[in-house]
């Protein structure tokens, strides 16, 4: 098992018969997504890897039922799209797209909340369980990085996810699903929403948590933990320890003001509620490794 | 993108707010900023009517310039940086000659200072907070207001946060009469204050929305004696991601402390100025922030952050350029790219390398996407390719404090 996407999942594409969306939908396959469509409206009839191309995700999903949709859509199509997806019932949508106008991504959460659906992103590089599926764009076949074993990622960030779960599977572990939530102001899901389905997959013995500076999605996972609602081995790398405050560092959603969205209090939240924080990437696999047989 | 004061300001106006009656003047020679402040004030305080109440806007709250003054005015300098008060950069002018001074002042103790913005003084009662921003949990809008305006809203959260009300919004629905109103007699205000505070409130919902701000905030917002609410301030946000369907907001000089930052914003590439010796040139904004961390837990100090990840992995030598603007004594260049190639990353800074010839050591450490033809790259290049981040670090900040590697 692993959570959001395995073997089983079937899969919508939308905008995927541009060059970047070609060339990352044939690794999806590649690598083990069951992808069962493609959308593009005007290219009904075509072909895309073998699968067939509808108009419409209403369309495609009527002939072929999916279990998640993947935007290869630009940024200011992205809000379209995605409200597209659920609207034809689908309750996984991953959104790749780096710069979604803030309204608009204001709107894709509360349509994903109003629909009981899950959007991931944007701005993240997406969902995958190594081995078994994808639903992103991930160099998957970079061995020292996206190993299959029991440890559940969440990320807000790409490159910094590379730099420490490159440890992780430096300390002898592996990655049972990383889901890269995005680094924007308002992600369409929190880490907090996947900590269920983590504490319930069999195959994650513990998660690591990528967090930054900025927002609260660090201390609603520490209130998680303290309700009960994740038991399992928590261990954090937060970037962002030494930013300035008042300063914007690269991420929308990475500043921190006066006292809130510190990493100092983010520690002190995860810390309290019993988790493990790394202060360098390289610690965190050390830190799994006490508390992960 | 934050506005300047007197950007937001004309955005408010627009928007049917009313502002203080108001000059802009440029910083220049010591002696024509002299001259150029002491006429607006003059012309401002003629308009005003120096030493009485002067005549109510016949308009209403129309947005009109005019309200009630007291005598003087107010000199500002127009940087986005908070503390302006404290900071010496907010002064009260008694007369149009100090307001001259007043303007020279500034823009000795702050040389980075581009724009002075002159206004008419609000003779307030009392003032208001009010701001619209985001909750992004809950995925609505959330106006905060409070009858205790002036402050910070982190210290008044801290301080006093029963004093803060709290109006969440739906961004399908939008805001709705009966929210604004509630928020009005939750304050604890009656009468026409209630209606007038209502259409403030609207009002600034309408910018936030229109402009797509990530915050749109007036504080103080100033009550007059006879009810009439006029914004102190401006911090308007314009969300980053929307400028292109914001074209009316140019990036514009005055909006940065230094060229380089100017220069960056235009490129479309992160950056922030610091004043220490390692020039940041890194990949994914995570990352990058995780190298800043690493440097001051080694002891180092970062002369500027630079992010070329993302959409700007082929703007190798644009990158390179901004961090050879600095006084940095060396380079550190770390990524770990998925979409952002780390063989495309190589070869646009042995590229770089070649065309700007920098002064400067250069610390390499790229991983991620083909990285084997990336380290190839670099070695034929001779350059070292570092492979761990803590040891790229390390000899970054060996380097800056001038000890032999």
């Amino acid at each position: 098992m692993s959570i959001f996407v395995d073997g089983n999942t079937t899969i919508v594409l939308q905008g995927a018969t541009g060059s970047e969306g070609s060339f990352w939908a044939q690794h999806m396959i590649e690598m083990g997504a069951r992808v069962v469509a493609a959308v593009t409206p005007g290219k009904e009839g075509q072909k895309l890897h073998g699968v067939p191309v509808f108009h419409s995700v209403r369309r495609a999903h009527a002939q072929h039922a999916a279990k998640a949709a993947m935007l290869f859509v630009p940024p200011r199509f992205a809000r379209d799209a995605v409200l597209e997806a659920l609207d034809a019932g689908i309750p996984r949508v991953v959104t790749i797209a780096d710069g979604i106008p803030l309204h608009d991504q204001i709107q894709i959460r509360a349509a994903a909340r109003a629909e009981g659906a899950q959007v991931v992103g944007g701005n993240t590089s997406g969902v995958i369980s190594p081995g078994k599926s994808m639903v992103g764009m991930f160099p998957y076949w970079i061995e020292r990085v996206y190993r299959p074993g029991s440890i559940g990622v969440m990320t807000r960030s790409g490159s910094l996810t590379n730099e420490v779960t490159a440890w992780v599977v430096d300390a002898g572990f592996g990655v049972s699903t990383l889901v890269g939530v995005g680094g924007d102001l308002v992600p369409g899901s929190r880490f907090a929403e996947f900590l269920p389905a983590f504490e319930t997959d069999p195959e994650t013995q513990a998660v690591v948590i990528v967090g930054e500076l900025g927002g609260t999605m660090e201390e609603e996972v520490a209130e998680a933990i303290r309700d009960g609602v994740f038991t399992k081995p928590v261990v954090a790398f937060l970037g962002g320890r030494t930013a300035p405050s008042g300063k914007r560092m690269g991420h929308a959603g990475a500043i921190a003001t006066g006292s809130s969205g510190t990493v100092a209090g983010k520690v002190k939240e995860l810390e309290g509620a019993g988790a493990l924080v790394a202060d360098r990437p390289c610690r965190v696999g050390e830190l799994l490794a006490r508390v992960v047989q | 993108m934050r506005l300047l004061e007197y950007q937001g300001k004309a955005v408010f106006k627009e928007a049917g707010i009313m502002v203080p009656a108001a000059r802009v003047v440029r910083a220049s020679e010591n002696q024509a900023l002299r001259d150029e402040a002491c006429a607006a004030a003059r012309e401002l305080m003629s308009a005003a009517g120096i030493g009485r109440q002067a005549e109510q806007d016949p308009t209403g709250s129309s947005g009109g310039e005019t309200a009630w003054f007291a005598p003087g005015v107010m000199v500002k300098a127009q940087v986005t940086s908070g503390g302006r008060g404290k900071a010496g950069l907010i002064v009260r002018a008694e007369s149009p000659e100090d307001a001259g001074q007043a303007a020279v002042a500034i823009v000795e103790r702050e040389p980075s200072v581009r724009v002075i913005l002159l206004e008419q003084m609000v003779d307030s009662a009392c003032e208001l907070y009010l701001s619209i921003s985001t909750d992004a949990g809950s995925a609505r809008h959330l106006i905060l207001a409070s009858a205790v305006g002036g402050v910070e809203i982190e210290t008044l959260a801290e301080q006093n946060p029963t004093a803060i009300q709290r109006v969440s919004v739906d961004p399908f629905m939008g805001l709705q009469p009966y929210q604004t109103r509630g928020l009005g007699y939750d304050l604890g205000f009656s009468g026409e204050l209630v209606k007038r505070f209502a259409q403030v409130t609207s009002s600034l919902y309408q910018v936030f929305r229109a402009n797509d701000t990530e915050l749109a905030e007036i504080n103080p917002l100033f009550v007059t004696q006879d009810g009439s609410l006029i914004a102190g301030d401006s911090k308007l946000i314009i969300d980053d991601n929307s400028l292109n369907r914001q074209p009316q907001f140019e990036v514009t000089r005055e909006q940065y402390g230094t060229d380089t930052e100017y220069e960056a914003a235009l490129e479309g590439i992160p950056y922030v100025q610091f004043d220490g010796d390692i020039s940041l040139m890194c990949a994914g904004a995570g990352l990058t922030t995780t190298v800043y961390d690493l440097v001051q837990f080694e002891g180092g100090t970062v002369a500027n952050y630079l992010e070329f990840g993302g959409p700007n992995y082929r703007k190798a030598r644009r990158a390179m350029e901004l961090c050879l603007k600095n006084r940095s004594s060396v380079i550190l260049i770390v990524t770990f790219g998925t979409i952002a190639r780390a063989d495309v990353m190589a070869e646009g800074i042995v590229g770089a390398i070649a065309e700007l010839k920098p002064d400067r050591p250069i610390v390499t450490c790229i991983r991620g996407t083909n990285e084997e033809a990336a380290t190839e790259t670099l070695a034929d290049a001779g350059i070292e390719p570092l492979l761990d981040t803590e040891e790229a670090v390390r000899r970054a900040v060996a380097i800056a404090k001038g000890e032999q590697v």
